[in-house]
């Protein structure tokens, strides 16, 4: 196996200002995460906490494996979005383990709104159990939610991929072997009533947790009846008369014991659908990450430099690496598990298409994850490549990419424009997993090629609009906001990151392969 | 000398006399009870064979000659001092590695031995007839005449307590040893305990190798023994040693024993003969280890029929030796023996360690609770009990509670290091505290099992510890610990710990600032071990704590009627005793008490129709202690 060197030069200059503008990016990403950690402010964490209840992060840190990692998803949803009355969108989700079983966890912050579902509140929640669903994973819900958030009823209720979405998916996750386990740790009422009844087992912590289709307030105006929300809805009533829920818990921290036992009975995961073998750390320092990645999307590097600092011994077997070398595609290993990477080092052509549909199929075979390393300003335009059939290649790529059973993981690096984000794996080719990098940028076309395109055609004005749009809308935080993306993260991450949604990949079996590879 | 030796014992003892055999070139035979067939006394003799009991003297001498063994030698405790023994032995044919019958008969009855004492010229405690008590001096002692370590004996404080102490000891002597004399002598209320080892052969050579001081004990088990002791003089040492010479002498007494003696803690030239032990001692390793002597060696060569090698002028004494007995008993709970596996056991290097257990090995109750002995060696007893601390806090014993630490705590105590000693000052003193508080006890717990996990889940990233969250935060982990049977502790583990513990080997970890750990797993009980303190460890759920917050309602379960009503209220009542019966479905349905208390409230009497869910009856806990 080849083992990739650096050739990048920390005393450069070019290094230095890479590190500083990367630097700054994930500066303040920490200081988003901060922000959003702290869910919905002081004032709201002090009543919250003055209930005896837990805060949402420590419900989840308490579920989770002593010290056990946690692959938090989306965690700045709704960034910018509602006037930042959301922060995180108000829920948090993520895979970590409990009882050794990788599941997706989903709780909800009552500090935010009192946990109320916002139309990006929906769509990660939607993500999650998406997630679950395509990973085999256990889904536990902690539930402290006051349903819709109701001025948006219109974002949030009707639609196919709204609030009914998520028991819609519970029925068929649960049809499919897929636990759904919920803790009712605060209210759960109208449409949220329905995330504990559509579970297949149920903890509800007495005196806090409640379940009602319609609230003491509604119920007093449809029939007159006065009732407090504990008899109408409260543990004792759901446990011993309704039957609504199964196990009473006295508090959160027992609640939480209690779903660690119930995932403990689900028994052992499948075993993974591919080798893995001893892990070994990067030979290239990860620290320099920062340094050797362009601050400046439109400033070419070799993608070789990434690779070798995210995966086992920096070691990357190449396939056909005279061929179509604008797309490097090598088979690599990242904490163990086996992976066939996929990395733009340029525009793609037509025979780094063909390459690329070539390898996809290879790994398919193989049982070999893939993982996308989009930077990528597009497929290569012009007569002599139409008429070369840029577009039937390109094609290849993308039927190749959305038909192969294998996971994959996507990481936008660079740039994600146009028909190079479908070729390359982007958010409509559902991989398991997409995350992007802080200086990452995603849109249709960059905003200067669109400004160009729009004075070629003579509205120069729409065009410099555009571009002020196109830079706006192609920031990750505008991308990862509306859940374009799985999240934001630190460019020093990628490698663990990737480690932990292999292993959860691996919890979904695959199917038989049913052709054979293609030569192109 | 002999072909093949039986060792009629186990645990330390006969590990020890296998040691010597071994060297000597000579054939081993271990006996093992049911328990004991993987114990290491039996893997590492030559031959094994099973028997019933270790008491059983038929099938100990069936072992003899099974393997054609010339020659049984009894260890201590168990067969050791029982005459019938020797007697079986010469009726077989077989020599007993020990004194003849007649002498050990002799010398341990106490009154007997105390009158072979007075006519050798060895001082005895002054004794008093029942008459003469009345009107002695007190404080007195009534002891059984067969007695041994302590049983049947009673301080008599005043003349008012005589006849009831008279008459308890009296009944504990019939119980314990069958035979109800006992008889009544001086007390001494700060006494050292010191003794004499002798050794004697069959030519009429009986030679003393210098005294022991065995004063640190509790309830007259000897915890602590070192030679010289540091109240003796050459000059007392030469009196000793002469007066335990002519006892024995006296007595006829051949091979190797002890003569005990209690003196007056401030001046123990005034001492008095105590009794005689006609065996070897568990305390024997510090004498070999000042006199430079193997008493197993020499034991077998008298029994061999072989002169002693040397005279009284030749024994020679160098430095100072102190031996400290581990066993498996909680100093904390008044020394209540500790039973269970042995889920770890490292020794500290350059010590002499006689033990009887290894890691796996069962503890059981059913036995002498010594488990190890730790013998040290010096220069003087500075540097002795330098090493002792040394090596006691480099023994880990985890899964079984042990004296280790509270021996480390004994010996940091200021008298104890002055040698300043007498037989009281255990009880006086109150059990040292263990270093660390519990909290300290449950972030170590904590650490280690989070060090533990992250070495047995290798390299798979989930497996991490370090509560690895995006952005560079890791996060903190909770836990509920009880460290052994305290109160639960929260403990929170910050994520920063967790790479502040390096995994050794062998159970052992590194704690950045906290010095070397062990780890072993018991089921749910995590045993930590440090510095020769352990401790047993429970994560304690929450479902655990809700047992005792249990409202104590009783509800029926489904409708019927009251058939009984057992309990009352005001009634005390533990979990499961009956409070209500229901009569349902043709069922008899006991609703017991759900948590210990009193019963505050019974809402139904017999005959009542009761519908579901309807209170019955309510307990309230005990207000807690």
């Amino acid at each position: 196996m080849t083992v990739l060197r650096s050739s990048a030069n920390p005393g450069s200059e070019e290094f230095r200002a890479n590190q500083e503008a990367n630097e700054a990016l994930v500066e303040d990403l920490g200081a988003q995460l901060d922000r959003v950690a702290a869910g919905g402010g002081e004032r709201a964490r002090e009543r919250h906490t003055a209930r005896g209840k837990l805060l949402p992060r420590e419900r989840v840190d308490s579920l989770l494996d002593p010290g056990a990692p946690f692959l938090e998803l989306s965690a700045l949803a709704a960034h910018g979005l509602y006037d930042d009355e959301a922060p995180g969108a108000g829920i948090i989700t993520g895979i970590g383990r409990v009882s050794g079983r990788e599941c997706v966890i989903v709780a909800n912050d009552a500090t935010v709104k009192g946990g109320t579902y916002y139309p990006v509140t929906v769509k990660k929640h939607l993500r999650a159990q998406e997630v679950a669903l395509q990973n085999r994973l256990p889904c536990l819900y902690l539930v402290d939610s006051g349903g819709a958030f109701l001025p948006r009823q219109d974002e949030v209720f009707p639609d196919r991929e709204h609030f009914g979405r998520i028991f819609f998916n519970q029925a068929t996750m649960s049809a499919q072997g897929i636990a759904q386990i919920a803790c009712v740790m605060g209210s759960c009422t109208a449409g949220g009533a329905y995330v504990p009844a559509m579970s297949d087992e149920t903890v509800i912590v007495r005196d806090q947790g409640t379940i009602f289709l319609g609230g003491p307030p509604l119920v007093k105006a449809a029939t007159g009846e006065d009732v407090t929300a504990e008899e109408l809805g409260g543990a004792e009533l759901h446990c011993r008369t309704s039957g609504v829920t199964d196990h009473l818990a006295d508090n959160d921290v027992h609640a939480l014991e209690i779903v660690r036992q119930i995932v403990g009975r689900l028994g052992p995961r499948t075993a993974l659908p591919w080798p893995r073998r001893p892990v070994a750390p990067p030979a290239v320092d990860p620290g320099q990450l920062l340094g050797v990645v362009s601050a400046d999307v439109r400033k070419p590097y070799d993608a070789r430099e990434v690779i070798a600092r995210i995966v086992d011994g920096s070691r990357l077997d190449e396939f056909k690496e005279l061929y179509g070398a604008t797309l490097v595609t090598g088979f690599a290993h990242i904490h163990g598990h086996p992976v066939g990477i996929l990395a733009n080092n340029g525009i793609l052509f037509s025979e780094s298409a063909l390459k690329g549909a070539h390898f996809i199929e290879l790994c398919d075979q193989r049982s070999i994850p893939l993982l996308f390393l989009q930077n990528i300003t597009g497929f290569m335009v012009g007569r002599d490549y139409e008429a070369g059939g840029i577009a039937k290649h390109g094609a290849k790529l993308v039927t190749a990419v959305s038909t192969a059973r294998v996971p994959k993981l996507t990481v936008i690096v660079g740039g994600s424009f146009g028909a190079g984000n479908y070729g390359m794996c982007g958010r409509a080719y559902s991989p398991r997993l997409l995350w992007m990098w802080p200086g990452a940028r995603i849109s249709v076309m960059g905003g200067e090629q669109a400004a160009m395109v729009m004075t070629e055609v003579g509205q120069p004005e729409a065009g410099a609009r555009l571009r002020e749009q196109y830079e706006h809308q192609g920031r990750p935080y505008y991308a990862t906001a509306r859940l374009w993306d799985d999240g934001v993260i630190d460019p020093r991450d990628t490698r663990d990151v990737l480690g932990l949604a292999l292993s959860a990949a691996g919890n979904a079996p695959l199917a038989d392969v049913r052709y054979g590879v293609f030569r192109m | 000398m002999f072909d093949t030796v039986l060792i009629a014992n186990r645990g330390e003892i006969a590990r020890r006399v296998v040691r010597t055999l071994a060297r000597l070139g000579i054939r081993s035979v271990a006996v093992y009870a049911a328990g004991d067939r993987d114990a290491p006394h039996v893997r590492e003799a030559d031959v094994t064979v099973a028997i019933d009991s270790y008491l059983n003297i038929e099938a100990v001498i069936a072992a003899c000659t099974s393997t054609g063994a010339d020659a049984l030698h009894p260890g201590y405790g168990f067969l050791s001092e029982n005459p019938a023994l020797a007697r079986a032995c010469v009726r077989a044919g077989v020599t007993f590695v020990g004194p003849p019958a007649e002498a050990s008969e002799l010398m341990g009855d106490k009154l007997r031995a105390k009158q072979v004492a007075r006519e050798a010229g060895v001082p005895i405690v002054p004794g008093f007839s029942e008459e003469e008590a009345r009107a002695a001096d007190y404080p007195l002692l009534v002891k059984a005449a067969a007695g041994g370590g302590g049983r049947g004996m009673r301080v008599v404080e005043r003349v008012e307590d005589l006849d009831a102490a008279l008459a308890a000891a009296r009944r504990e002597a019939l119980t314990g040893f069958g035979d109800d004399r006992v008889f009544i002598e001086r007390f001494l209320p700060r006494a050292r305990h010191l003794e004499v080892q002798v050794i004697a052969d069959a030519h009429g050579h009986v030679v003393h190798l210098g005294e022991r001081e065995c004063s640190l004990q509790r309830r007259h088990q000897k915890m602590i023994e070192e030679s010289p002791s540091p109240a003796v003089g050459d000059e007392l040492r030469a009196t000793l040693g002469a007066e335990a010479v002519a006892l024995m002498r006296a007595g006829g007494y051949v091979n190797a024993g002890t003569v005990e003696f209690v003196a007056d803690a401030d001046n123990p030239s005034e001492h008095y003969f105590l009794e005689c032990n006609a065996r070897l001692q568990v305390e024997h390793p510090v004498t070999e280890l000042v006199c430079g002597l193997d008493l197993v060696k020499l034991q077998l060569q008298v029994a061999a029929g072989e002169t002693l090698p040397f005279g009284q002028d030749e024994v020679t004494f160098r430095g100072h030796a102190i031996e400290a007995r581990v066993c498996a008993e909680d100093a904390a709970r008044d020394f209540l023996p500790a039973a269970g596996r042995i889920l770890a056991y490292q020794r500290p290097p350059g010590v002499r360690i006689d033990d009887g257990i290894e890691t796996g090995s069962v503890v059981d109750a059913g036995y002498d609770s010594l488990l190890a002995k730790v013998i040290v060696h010096g220069d003087d007893r500075p540097q002795a009990l330098a090493r002792l601390e040394r090596a006691l806090s480099g023994l880990t014993i985890l899964g079984v509670v042990t004296t280790t630490g509270f021996l480390r705590g004994l010996m940091a105590d200021p008298g104890v290091r002055d040698g300043i000693l007498d037989t009281g000052l255990i009880e006086r003193r109150a059990v040292p505290p263990a270093p660390i508080p519990d909290d300290g006890i449950g972030v170590a717990a904590a650490m280690l099992t989070l060090a533990d996990l992250r070495r047995r889940g290798g390299d798979d990233p989930f497996a991490r510890v370090d509560g690895w969250r995006l952005g560079g935060i890791r996060a903190p982990s909770y836990w509920r610990m009880a460290v052994g049977t305290g109160e639960p502790v929260d403990v929170e583990v910050r994520p920063d710990y967790v790479a502040a513990t390096t995994w050794l080997g062998d159970g052992r970890f590194a704690i950045v600032d906290r010095g070397e750990w062990s780890l072993a797993r018991d089921g749910d009980v995590t045993w930590i071990g440090h510095g020769g303190y352990a401790w047993p460890v429970r994560h304690v759920s929450a479902a655990e704590a809700r047992a005792g917050l249990s409202d104590g309602e009783l509800r029926a379960p489904m409708p019927g009627q009251v058939l009984l009503v057992p309990a009352a209220v005001g009634d005390d009542v533990r979990t499961g005793d009956p409070v209500v019966v229901l009569e349902s479905m043709k069922m008899e349905l006991v609703m017991s008490a759900p948590i210990d208390g009193s019963v505050a409230a019974i809402n139904v009497a017999v005959g009542d129709r009761v519908t579901v869910d309807q209170p019955l009856a309510r307990v309230e806990p005990e207000p807690s202690r």
